[in-house]
């Protein structure tokens, strides 16, 4: 059962923001501020504003281990907290041995300006570095927590240390679909009896020097920089290519009978869930693991009220998705791509589209994709633009998946 | 009753050999292939040296592996280890078995990271006296010098993902990065994933290396390696009481992990059984064990269970023991707190003071030497083990490989971020 949702998102901080922000629209892809990115060729990005982890952290005496902390990861250890909270868990509220930890997350990129001192001593003419004056004198100028600040298992760390979770803990790291893969773990974990909570985070921070030159190098990524907000256009005829995001997005998953005994507001229910990878993104190999999905949650695809999609707004990226989801479902299932709204946050992709259809089943309304009003014949599926449409149906299909062909699908049911 | 789950492959990249049977005899002979780092030049760090892997060339293991050019060691590493436990297992064949029903859990790290631009790119931004870099600047910078086709390579589903395209895995997948500890639990929870039903075959275990100028740099900042230039070989020393930091590795280490009907159906030989698997944290620090080893103790207790086993059943533990005076004492308190008087008579060995750590791919690989350990009733020695310490009082196997006849052992995987895994592995008994 999950029954606690922390977000800090392009569009909203906090879940009682998050589904009014879905309903109403909001749109977080915006041009990047957090640094100049002029020379880059895509300049938009979903960015969350006015973030400051110190202010955030409830647990005042944690914040000196800020310092120890990249943005991705001071991202994932608040929404781990606003998760917590959210559900109602406070520290030592449940046996530190019952309680584990299943994160998404990616290496972090270094701040160079963690790195710039040593930087100059080691490159004075800034063309090549001399890795001897590097490690006779630049080592020196580097902060010794730095390697500290970005290793991917970091979030789940400090979570466990913050809430004393002496249960599982493991962070997961294959791409967008780390988070699904994440919960599809952490259910396991419940389901053998190991843990009666789990918190299954993620978190990334795409709008840094690094990482924003890096992609714009290999992933096709928008050059809609004119209009921001419909940049991104998944499964469009016109679409080319998306934008980065950053936040996180975390949840709290219990067994059914914990939630209930301690009287937890319940969000939702995990039905079932697989992975698998389609060789060469053709199509046929994410239908077979949608259909795999649905056989764990013991459903059919008729009694699935709307496929969430990774909807990337990619040529080929789309295209794939559409072919293994028209296999299953045709254009007979809405298709809702919440992407657009706030960009690819990569890990924490997976739960944070996740959580739309999560509020969207809560609420009985499906919030339309954004950016979408021409349909491609690439893309044969019936994608859900226009007015809000009442949710009929118990349960949400996910989808996430990696340039490799590595699909991740959850099953989510409402809660009744 | 839980599927039962047998090992019918592996495979090694390696300091001490590329395939098992190479890596077990120099293991017993008790070598090292600890020397200077030639990986780059890092004669000026606080630590000059490493286990590094020598003489690996992928195209002997892969056709056309000019696919893979900008792929880091990483990926070539896994591939070539998955090879050699692919074939084992009679598993290579894309046209073998149900693909949609075996798969490829992976514990792996970073891949290639382009120091040279990174580094000289911010210095080029950076005015001289500050401290600073003019970011729009650098960015400029690293986009027009970063390899394009290399970066895609460096994703960190990379070497998972090709795992899978390349060997026709087409089943479940999954990739985990908890330091240390990533392979011992990659093999853990593929082992629950198969116990589960979800899958009848994982390719699982781990790929790492960390031996480049920003591994070693923030490995030193940290003060945890070994800083003992002036004996490289003898600097990996877990459980002495001299010992003062570990000696990185690298390598790749996976098995094929099978459901026993599986197994049997198809005549597959079987290496040995998977039985027990304990998961905990420390939640501790970010760096250092908790010193009485609470959440080791929870973890082998746990393993121990699993495997419906008594701690006078074990025979061997490979050892995490890293060498660093912080992980070693703590794993010998929670080893007596586990085994209380067992613990004395009970043969404790580290294979980190011959190969180094190999971080995400050391536990995959010091599962492969229990297996072989088990197999052939020869324990390599923890060397290196000079001057007893009071606090880490056990039987570590010293200097020495001993022969000696066993039915269970335990392997002990614990990670920066206060991660700690325990694995068992039984003789098949049938």
């Amino acid at each position: 059962m999950l029954t606690g949702f922390g977000v800090v998102s392009p569009i909203a901080t906090g879940a009682d923001a998050f589904w009014p922000a879905l309903a109403a629209g909001t749109r977080g892809v915006r041009t990047i501020s957090h640094l100049d990115a002029t020379e880059l060729p895509s300049r938009v990005a979903g960015e969350v504003p006015a973030f400051s982890a110190k202010a955030m952290m409830t647990e005042t005496k944690y914040r000196k281990e800020l310092k120890s902390m990249a943005r991705t990861v001071e991202l994932g250890v608040i929404g781990s907290q606003l998760a917590m909270a959210n559900a109602g868990l406070a520290k030592g509220t449940v046996p530190p041995h019952r309680i584990g930890i299943e994160f998404a997350a990616l290496m972090g990129a270094t701040d160079l300006n963690d790195m710039a001192a040593a930087a100059k001593l080691a490159s004075p003419g800034g063309e090549h570095t001399d890795s001897r004056v590097w490690g006779a004198k630049g080592l020196n100028e580097i902060t010794p927590v730095w390697m500290l600040k970005f290793l991917p298992n970091m979030p789940a760390c400090h979570a466990t240390i913050l809430y004393d979770m002496q249960g599982p803990s493991n962070t997961q790291i294959p791409g967008d679909s780390s988070g699904l893969v994440a919960l599809a773990e952490a259910s396991r974990i419940l389901r053998r009896g190991l843990a009666d909570v789990m918190l299954v985070g993620s978190s990334e921070a795409r709008i840094n020097p690094v990482t924003l030159s890096r992609h714009n190098l290999f992933v096709q990524l928008t050059k809609r920089n004119d209009d921001p907000a419909g940049a991104i256009r998944p499964f469009d005829l016109t679409r080319d290519g998306t934008a980065p995001g950053e936040g996180t997005a975390a949840f709290t998953l219990e067994t059914l009978e914990h939630a209930q005994a301690r009287g937890a507001n319940i969000l939702g229910e995990v039905a079932g869930w697989a992975a698998g990878v389609d060789r060469g993104c053709k199509g046929p190999g994410l239908a077979r693991v949608i259909h795999n999905a649905l056989a764990h949650a013991k459903v059919s695809a008729a009694d699935i009220d709307h496929v969430n999609a990774h909807g990337t707004g990619t040529t080929a990226g789309d295209a794939f998705e559409a072919r293994g989801i028209a296999e299953v479902f045709g254009r007979e299932t809405p298709v809702f791509a919440p992407l657009s709204r706030f960009g690819n946050l990569g890990a924490a992709s997976g739960l944070m589209e996740l959580a739309c259809s999560v509020f969207a089943l809560k609420h009985g309304e499906l919030p339309p994709t954004l950016n979408h009003s021409e349909p491609d014949p690439a893309c044969p599926i019936d994608v859900h633009v226009g007015a809000p449409r009442p949710v009929t149906k118990p349960f949400a299909l996910k989808v996430s998946y990696t340039p490799l062909g590595q699909c991740a699908v959850a099953v989510v049911k409402k809660w009744q | 009753m839980k599927r039962r789950v047998v090992i019918t492959g592996m495979g090694v990249i390696t300091p001490l050999g590329h395939s098992p049977a190479e890596l077990f005899a120099a293991s017993v002979k008790g070598e090292t292939a600890v020397g200077p780092i030639t990986h780059f030049d890092a004669s000026t760090f606080p630590t000059t040296f490493a286990s590094q892997v020598s003489n690996f060339d992928l195209a002997k293991w892969i056709d056309r592996a000019n696919r893979f050019a900008n792929c880091g060691v990483n990926t070539h590493y896994a591939l070539a280890a998955a090879k050699q436990a692919l074939g084992e297992a009679g598993l290579l064949d894309a046209n073998t078995g149900d693909r949609s029903r075996m798969g490829v859990y992976l514990g792996s790290g970073e891949g290639k990271e382009d120091f040279d631009i990174l580094t000289s790119s911010t210095a080029a931004a950076t005015a001289e006296g500050s401290r600073e870099a003019n970011i729009g600047k650098a960015v400029g910078l690293l986009f027009r010098r970063l390899n394009g086709p290399q970066e895609a390579e460096q994703e960190m589903y990379s070497p998972s993902g090709y795992l899978a395209n390349e060997f026709a895995l087409d089943g479940p997948f999954a990739s985990c990065q908890t330091a240390c500890a990533a392979s011992s639990q990659a093999i853990g929870e593929a082992m629950e994933m198969i116990r589960d039903g979800e899958a009848d075959v994982m390719l699982a275990g781990g790929s790492h290396s960390m031996i480049t100028p920003l591994g070693i740099s923030g490995f030193n900042r940290l003060t945890a390696l070994s800083q003992r230039n002036d004996s490289p070989k003898t600097a990996s020393r877990p459980f002495d009481l001299t010992r003062d930091g570990f000696v990185i590795g690298e390598g790749a280490g996976l098995l094929v992990l099978e459901e026993l009907e599986s197994a049997k159906a198809r005549g597959a030989n079987i290496i040995a059984e998977l039985t027990g698997y304990g998961t905990t944290a420390d939640a501790f620090r970010m760096t250092d064990p908790h010193p009485e080893g609470r959440g080791a103790i929870r973890c082998m207790a746990d393993a121990l269970a699993d495997a419906r086993l008594q701690p006078t059943d074990i025979g061997y533990i490979n050892a995490h023991g890293t060498s660093t005076q912080a992980n070693d004492a703590a794993e010998t308190a929670g080893i007596k707190a586990v085994f209380k008087d067992h613990a004395y008579k009970l043969p404790i060995s580290s294979s980190k003071s011959m190969l180094g750590h190999l971080i995400a791919a050391a536990g995959a690989v010091e599962l492969v030497i229990t297996v072989l350990a088990l197999r052939k009733g020869v324990i390599p020695p923890t060397i290196n083990y000079q001057t007893p310490d009071p606090d880490c009082d056990l039987d570590y196997v010293p200097n020495r490989a001993r022969e000696v006849r066993f039915k269970h052992a335990l392997s002990n995987s614990f990670g920066f971020g206060g991660q700690n895994i325990s694995l068992v592995v039984s003789e098949f008994a049938g």
